[in-house]
């Protein structure tokens, strides 16, 4: 029996809402809990170690935790959202199947036997230096994810496909993709862009059209000033 | 070449489509994404407009740069995506028999070869260098590629009309242009938060947006810890 869900209110704000019936259970990134109705009961946990250590340095200061729901009645509902405005999508796996995603993407799972590694090691080094580390999702269960901005597939072919890191929201095991520094040393610096990735093989990429550090810069000037004085 | 632009209103992605050996200059910080298809060169315009990119630099145009880079295909297929910092609206504005487009730096995103972006454009130079107000002057023929903070309100001046200066995206050479204070006074305008408006005459096409990136980023940069410099 599959657990009921809808994505209302996208591509803008997008919701998700669960229905869960007696002892059905879905996990959420701590933060993402909009609305529940009475009967479901909120357990929070430290999950994985590696999760949370790579969180904490990475995320500096971000909860550690995530929250299981479990229902006690039939019927429940259950709201998420995530923290940026944008979109939300739901990946159902099957058995052995494996899915992609940059780590602040993930919002909710469902399925008891789904894996989140977070000890997948080919990426991490690459994109620590953008605060972004990736998740191997690994089912059979649905996994949830959200964009900054609109969720945009891409195809992948043969030629390849090239994607700005800060706008990879997660990508199919058939891909797999190589980081570079755009356009060379000249392109880091002045080009805007930092870091992009080189995806190759058959499969799609999900891209999302904005990206936080563009609004990171954006704001910055408009900072105050630290006197000297103080 | 053709520019395909989805995800309007809120979070707009534009996709320029190639043909082989056609080329698209975007701004910097505008690329996503790129097939594979596609050779890119990072530079900064044609010779001569060096003191432009310098004041750009010094965060004229609030925070956003102005290098462009150029995206060549090599190869049948060849797409770049492009998309602005905030959220907003992009347009296309077809440059071809009718007026050239003066262009708020900022909401300028990308144009092919066809078009002249010329970056000395002396109309607003020196004459308020606290507000973020600088203009592009495009001609040529082909499609201009604009971004938005919001939405894209597009006019059809005839007559006159007072637009705040934070809410212009571009107008079409012809109209007359003045720079005034909104209020009586400009101590009124300043208090009035309306700032300066541009008081624009004639005939023409006018696009807005629906909202002001320099209020937004006064009102949430305030908000954040003080930098150090």
């Amino acid at each position: 029996m599959v657990m009921k869900y809808d994505i209302l209110d996208s591509p803008d704000f997008a919701f998700l809402q669960l229905t869960l019936n007696q002892g059905e259970q879905c996990v959420a990134e701590s933060g993402a809990l909009v609305a529940q109705d009475s009967q479901i009961e909120v357990r929070t946990s430290m999950r994985g170690g590696l999760l949370g250590a790579a969180k904490r340095k990475l995320l500096g200061g971000e909860s550690l935790f995530q929250n299981t729901f479990i229902s006690h009645g039939a019927g429940q509902r259950l709201f998420l959202a995530s923290a940026a405005e944008g979109d939300m999508r739901a990946q159902t796996l099957k058995a052995g199947e494996e899915f992609f995603l940059t780590s602040g993407a993930y919002v909710a799972h469902i399925g008891n036997e789904l894996v989140i590694d977070t000890k997948f090691g080919g990426v991490r080094g690459f994109f620590s230096g953008v605060g972004v580390f990736m998740l191997r999702i690994v089912g059979p269960g649905t996994v949830f994810y959200a964009s900054y901005g609109a969720l945009h597939p891409v195809s992948v072919g043969a030629e390849g496909y090239t994607v700005d890191t800060g706008h990879i929201v997660g990508f199919e095991s058939g891909v797999s993709y190589r980081v570079r520094a755009f356009n060379g040393f000249k392109g880091l610096f002045f080009s805007g862009e930092g870091l992009v990735a080189d995806f190759s093989g058959h499969g799609t990429v999900y891209v999302q059209t904005r990206n936080a550090s563009s609004l990171v810069s954006f704001l910055h000037p408009f900072r105050r000033v630290k006197s000297n004085n103080s | 070449m053709h520019f395909e632009i989805q995800y309007n209103p809120a979070h707009s992605l534009a996709t320029a489509h190639l043909n082989v050996g056609e080329s698209v200059r975007a701004e910097a910080s505008a690329m996503v994404s790129l097939s594979s298809q596609v050779d890119v060169a990072t530079n900064t315009g044609p010779a001569g407009r060096g003191g432009f990119f310098q004041k750009a630099r010094r965060g004229f145009l609030g925070g956003e740069s102005f290098f462009q880079n150029t995206y060549r295909a090599r190869g049948p297929g060849a797409t770049v995506s492009l998309a602005p910092q905030l959220c907003g609206s992009m347009v296309v504005h077809e440059l071809g028999t009718g007026p050239s487009l003066l262009i708020q730096a900022s909401s300028y995103v990308a144009a092919p070869d066809s078009v002249d972006v010329d970056t000395q454009f002396q109309g607003f130079r020196g004459f308020l260098s606290g507000e973020s107000l600088f203009f592009l002057r495009a001609s040529g023929y082909g499609p201009v590629l604009l971004n938005a903070f919001g939405a894209i309100e597009t006019i059809d001046l005839d007559g006159e009309l007072i637009v705040d200066t934070g809410h212009v995206v571009a107008f079409t050479e012809g109209i007359e242009y003045s720079i005034d204070k909104a209020g009586g006074g400009w101590i009124q305008s300043f208090l009035s938060g309306e700032g300066f408006v541009l008081r624009l005459r004639g005939r023409g096409k006018l696009y807005i947006q629906t909202r002001n990136p320099t209020e937004f980023g006064h009102t949430v940069g305030v908000m954040l810890p003080a930098r150090s410099s």
